[in-house]
């Protein structure tokens, strides 16, 4: 217990950080948002500064990102550049890409770590040859290749998924894009699980308790595969919040209205406050989700605890 | 001495029944060893002396109306969007992308064994302050993250990328190493190295390091083809490399577009960089087989 | 005559393709208006009313691209204007040919130019059953001119009289301008229901056709109670009404209007507005059966829609056109053969082909094909790619030396596809060793050449307003331009043929003007775009013209 409440006092300088970080680099961005925003109109002073003050340009950066913060926490999160606000325009669009990263997770954790099991215990067999092969393919191939060919394929010639959009739901317009999503990470959790398992399988303690009778699959599942975990869970919990933001490419590939495509644009028109909307909840997200791992790595490796 | 047979590391490494010269030897009998090693070495020559293999420079006698056009008798590669021979452009895209990608993941690799070794080795509020710069990096989404960088700076090269890539990728490494150091040094070597005298530097790099490095080496050589790959997905989303420079990023970049009427634009980049990621993928792997005293 | 410059070079040149939709190229949409033709501005002919066509209860679907906002004063954005023309009928509309038919209002008259009657067709209500009176437009302009509101359109009403106060000045030496005493236009007088006068700070002839442009939409007084509710979903007198709310990002909704009185009901049941991100992806779905109809086929992708649509590929000219600017306030450029070897140097028909896959023009002309006036050819051999000439002419100008950069913004990548075969064609027709791209992002690219940071040449677009010369020649070419290049014999032409008598009489002055600066060649032209459109098997009736997509005339089938 008070292991975890350590966990959460650290993570709270890191939000700080990171957001801050991030504000500033946006802040640091060239160009005027507003001047862009009117594109090659003749903006008046008058109205330039009207909208500026609208947006809190001109204040110094750091009383920007102050009252920010100040607003976040009540819930305000400020507005677009087009007028509406923040909450609401993450609102919708957390929900798509919460339920993208969540199907590419999955495949990556079931699909992964059965491949690396079936690998790392057939180590040279076929399968395990396969598996090598596929996994450094796809990890060769850019994901926005693997995307958009998925897409042609599987989607438009075969017609086994939709092609684009959310129309039909989850998970039936999540599934293409999910697998794509997750295909990279997949590579690596199959690919370490894999590396894990052979020098588990071969530890000192595998073969004691082999030694003292046990049967295989009881060693294998008890003990080998538990502690073979460790650094695959690190990777799964690390790659949950990878996934979330790299829904940038898979995003605009399948036209999911998601975080991704809006963090993009905001980028480039400089919507601070939605940027940093976005990478607020990001390390948010990325916080639990390390405080779990720490935790769960404390089931799965009992040293951890006492350290 | 005792220490030195607890790990047998050291001054004396190539000689015979060494670590590193019994790696060799399993090694020097394993053709995907060789295959990788002769792939790299063309990659790597064709990065640093592009001349070797093709007379033309960098977008140098393009003709555009010859755009697209798929292989033919005088050139084998076909031609670009640009009417450039292709086979000339995808020799010199090789330097970018294999420099980038083997930059950014010495480099990480780097950071990471230091940090990873300090963090994990001396725990504690060194670890605390580690752990948590390693955070505040790590919260940072790649591609996010080098989108803003890169257009916040806009006249960026080779460096500059690899520079954007090396802040935003050494943490995973770092994370991955800390929690293997701290699953070694309870061992019961380290405790017998540390009770021969051994001072944390030797104990840090000569006994923990070679035990903990493995899963590290694997991600490294993954990592590898993790850059050129993410170094691809920011030429296609417009932010990365741009004229004059040239990558198999930027060739798949403008491929997409056309992949279906015109393949040969897509095949032949991909195939280079499937090889060239292959290679260093089977190469992590067999050297490591062939180095983790526990595997053998 | 500044007056109709400040009033068009708003509408927007580029802004709606270099400003929010970053990620996409916006088709090439005239926005505005029309010819300056008809500047009788009596009551033009009636249009036919919609014949007994079946309204159909069917839906079908038009992929959009996320609009800034909806209230027609307050957006620009060609992606808002094409659902608000669905939504508005405006007091006047552009035809297919360009001309100029009354819509909304009954006739637009004026004795002196300067006083203008505007008479509202009777009967016309709101979709919330509000008739549309004088009033409603008085309302509308009276709100999108008030300055603290910060609307969009607040430009166009700069020559209605009253308008300065509206938009007070900041006082010397502050940049807080003081808030309008009034809110109200002095010049908008609504005379009874259907009349309303407006008279302008001077006369100006082309009055009429800029009331085609969206932002002189009537809005009910309902709109005026929660503006921000009425942004998401506007109320309209047009032959759709919103169905639901604007779902950002997703969808809009529009239904048949069962209320409409005016020339075009729907024919069809429904318009499902479908958001994309990409026009790639909307195309994908377009081939799987997705969407009904898209106005930008991904020029890569044109030659494959072509073979795939058939009868269903809509390839509509456009006013839009590409050009390359030469900062010719840098000494490097101050030659004139220089920039005509430039211009020589490039294959324009070849860049055309590889990049647009052969869907847009070559030109040799500084105005696009649809606009009168045009002569194909006006640039003669400056814009014809001939590599001897070029490298003679070239070396004849002292060539170059140092280091080139070229200019474009990141908002499409095809601009960097462009650019590098221009690059590539420099290099190797003229010598030019050392070029480099200056991809600006597009949220600074606009001001960069504004401020004349642009040390090299740059890629210009320019959106057509309106289909007259002037429309092109004076704001690109006129005082204050990008390129720091002044001539009095340019301009002197320009003013003469702003003050002709007519259309008709200005052309002649016009073309002078594009040859003295064709001549001077501060600016090339490349290419005009063509906008390529597909649709599905399911909608018949498409009818998409340079103007307008007609989504009222589409039948489901």
């Amino acid at each position: 217990m008070r292991y975890t409440i350590q966990r959460l006092l650290q993570a709270v300088p890191v939000f700080f950080a990171t957001t801050f970080l991030i504000y500033a680099m946006v802040f640091a961005l060239p160009g005027d948002p507003i001047v862009a925003l009117a594109g090659d109109k003749p903006l008046s002073p008058e109205l330039l500064h009207t909208l500026r003050e609208r947006y809190h340009l001109n204040d110094p950066l750091l009383v920007q990102y102050g009252r920010y913060m100040l607003n976040a926490v009540q819930g305000d999160l400020g507005q677009t550049f087009t007028g509406q606000p923040v909450s609401e325009l993450l609102q919708g669009r957390w929900a798509v890409t919460a339920q993208l990263a969540v199907t590419a997770w999955i495949f990556e954790l079931v699909v992964g770590i059965g491949l690396g099991v079936i690998a790392g215990l057939r180590r040279g067999g076929i399968a395990d040859t396969a598996v090598l092969a596929g996994t450094t393919f796809v990890i060769a191939v850019p994901v926005f290749v693997v995307g958009y060919t998925a897409q042609i394929l599987l989607g438009l010639n075969l017609a086994l998924f939709p092609t684009a959009g959310v129309d039909e739901g989850w998970p039936v317009s999540y599934l293409l894009p999910g697998m794509v999503l997750g295909s990279f990470g997949l590579a690596y959790v199959a690919r370490l699980t894999r590396t894990s398992l052979i020098e588990n399988v071969r530890a000192d303690y595998v073969r004691t308790a082999r030694a003292k009778g046990l049967r295989r699959r009881r060693v294998i599942g008890r003990h080998a595969l538990r502690n073979s975990l460790i650094p695959v869970v690190t990777f799964l919990g690390v790659d949950f919040g990878n996934l979330m933001a790299g829904a940038i490419v898979t995003e605009g590939i399948f036209n999911l209205p998601g975080i991704g495509q809006q963090v993009f644009q905001s980028i480039q028109l400089q919507e601070g406050p939605v940027v940093v909307g976005i990478v607020t909840m990001l390390v948010m997200i990325f916080i639990v989700v390390n405080l779990l791992v720490d935790l769960l790595y404390g089931v799965l490796d009992p040293r951890i605890r006492r350290a | 001495m005792l220490e030195a047979q607890i790990a047998e590391t050291g001054a004396d490494r190539m000689k015979p029944g060494s670590l590193w010269y019994d790696a060799w030897l399993e090694l020097r009998g394993r053709v995907i060893f060789w295959l990788s090693a002769v792939i790299l070495v063309v990659a790597v020559v064709m990065a640093a002396f592009p001349g070797l293999f093709t007379g033309l420079g960098p977008y140098e006698r393009c003709n555009l109306r010859l755009f697209r056009k798929g292989p033919d008798g005088v050139a084998v590669f076909g031609y670009d969007t640009q009417g450039c021979e292709y086979w000339s452009q995808i020799v010199h895209g090789t330097r970018a992308s294999v420099m980038i990608g083997i930059a950014v993941t010495v480099f990480a690799l780097l950071i990471s064994i230091v940090l990873g070794l300090l963090a994990g080795y001396y725990g504690g509020w060194l670890d605390a302050v580690i752990s948590r710069l390693t955070d505040v990096f790590f919260g940072i989404p790649f591609v996010l993250g080098a989108t803003v960088i890169l257009i916040a700076f806009p006249r960026h090269g080779i460096w500059a990328m690899t520079l954007a890539l090396v802040v935003l990728g050494w943490t995973t490494m770092t994370r991955l190493m800390r929690a293997q150091v701290i699953a070694v040094r309870d061992m019961d070597f380290v405790a017998a190295a540390r009770m021969l005298g051994a001072n944390d530097r030797r104990i840090m790099f000569k006994h923990i390091l070679p035990n903990a490095i493995a899963p590290v080496f694997v991600v490294a050589m993954l990592n590898v083809g993790n850059v050129i790959a993410g170094e691809a997905t920011l030429d296609y989303l417009g932010v990365g490399l741009q004229y004059p420079d040239v990558s198999w990023g930027l060739q798949l970049n403008v491929a997409q577009s056309y992949f279906a009427e015109n393949p040969h634009l897509l095949v032949f980049p991909s195939l280079f960089l499937t090889a060239t990621v292959l290679s260093f993928l089977l190469l992590g792997d067999v050297v490591r087989d062939a180095l983790d005293p526990k595997l053998r | 005559m500044s007056r109709l410059v400040s009033l068009f070079t708003l509408s927007g040149n580029t802004p709606r393709e270099e400003h929010v939709t970053v990620l996409t190229r916006i088709r090439g949409f005239a926005v505005l208006l029309a010819t300056a033709l008809a500047v009788s501005a009596c009551g033009g002919s009636e249009p036919p009313a919609a014949g007994g066509g079946q309204p159909g209860a069917k839906e079908f679907s038009v992929a959009l691209t996320e609009p800034d906002h909806l209230t027609p004063g307050n957006t620009s954005s060609s992606y808002s204007i094409t659902v608000l023309q669905a939504l508005f009928d405006l007091p006047v509309v552009i035809d297919a040919k360009g001309q100029p038919q009354m819509r909304a209002a009954e006739s637009v008259t004026s004795e002196d130019q300067k006083v203008w009657t505007i008479k509202i067709k009777p009967g016309q209500k709101f979709h919330n059953g509000e008739p549309v009176t004088a009033e409603s437009f008085a309302d509308a302009w009276n709100a999108a001119a008030y300055g603290p509101n910060a609307w969009t359109n607040n430009y166009y009403f700069e020559n209605i009289e009253g308008y300065d106060k509206l938009n007070p000045e900041a006082p010397e030496g502050s940049e807080e301008a003081p808030k309008p005493t009034v809110d109200k236009l002095s010049g908008l007088k609504v005379v009874d229901p259907n009349t309303l006068q407006v008279t302008l700070t001077g006369p100006f002839s082309q009055f009429p056709i800029t009331l085609a442009y969206t932002g002189f939409a009537p809005m009910p007084k309902a709109a005026f109670a929660d503006l921000a509710a009425y942004d998401i979903k506007p109320i309209g007198n047009g032959p759709f009404a919103l169905d639901g709310t604007w779902v950002r990002n997703r969808q809009i909704k529009v239904k048949k209007f069962e209320g409409y009185a005016g020339p075009r009901p729907a024919k069809s049941g429904s318009i499902n507005f479908k958001i994309y991100e990409s026009r790639d992806t909307a195309y994908v779905d377009l081939r799987a059966g997705k969407v009904d109809l898209i106005q930008t086929i991904p020029p890569a992708s044109a030659p494959e829609a072509k073979k795939l649509l058939g009868d269903r590929f809509v390839a509509t000219p456009s006013g839009t056109m590409d050009y390359l600017g030469f900062p010719v306030f840098d000494k490097r450029f101050a030659s004139a053969d220089l920039r005509r070897a430039i211009s020589m140097a490039i294959d324009r028909q070849a860049i055309v082909d590889a990049v647009f896959n052969g869907a847009f023009k070559p030109m040799s002309s500084l105005v696009a094909p649809l606009v009168p006036g045009y002569r194909e050819g006006a640039c003669g051999e400056a814009c014809v790619y001939d590599v001897a000439k070029a490298k003679a002419l070239f070396d004849k100008a002292g060539g170059f030396s140092g280091t080139m950069n070229l200019y474009f913004s990141n908002a499409d990548p095809s601009y960097e596809q462009w650019m590098t075969a221009v690059a590539n064609q420099l290099k190797d027709n003229l010598g030019i060793a050392d070029i480099q791209f200056r991809k600006v992002p597009a949220a600074d690219y606009l001001s960069t050449l504004r401020e004349h940071k642009q040390d090299g040449p740059y890629r210009n677009n320019w959106v057509m307003d309106y289909p007259s010369p002037q429309n092109y020649l004076q704001p690109m070419w006129g005082e204050g331009n990008r390129m720091g290049w002044e001539s009095k014999e340019f301009n002197d032409l320009i003013a003469q043929a702003n003050s002709a008598a007519g259309m008709e009489a200005s052309i002649p002055l016009y073309q002078q003007a594009e040859d003295v600066a064709l001549r001077e060649m501060p600016m090339a032209p490349l290419w005009n775009w063509q906008d390529q459109g597909g649709y599905s098997d399911k909608i018949t009736g498409v009818q998409i013209d340079a103007y307008s997509p007609n989504l009222d005339l589409i039948t489901v089938k």
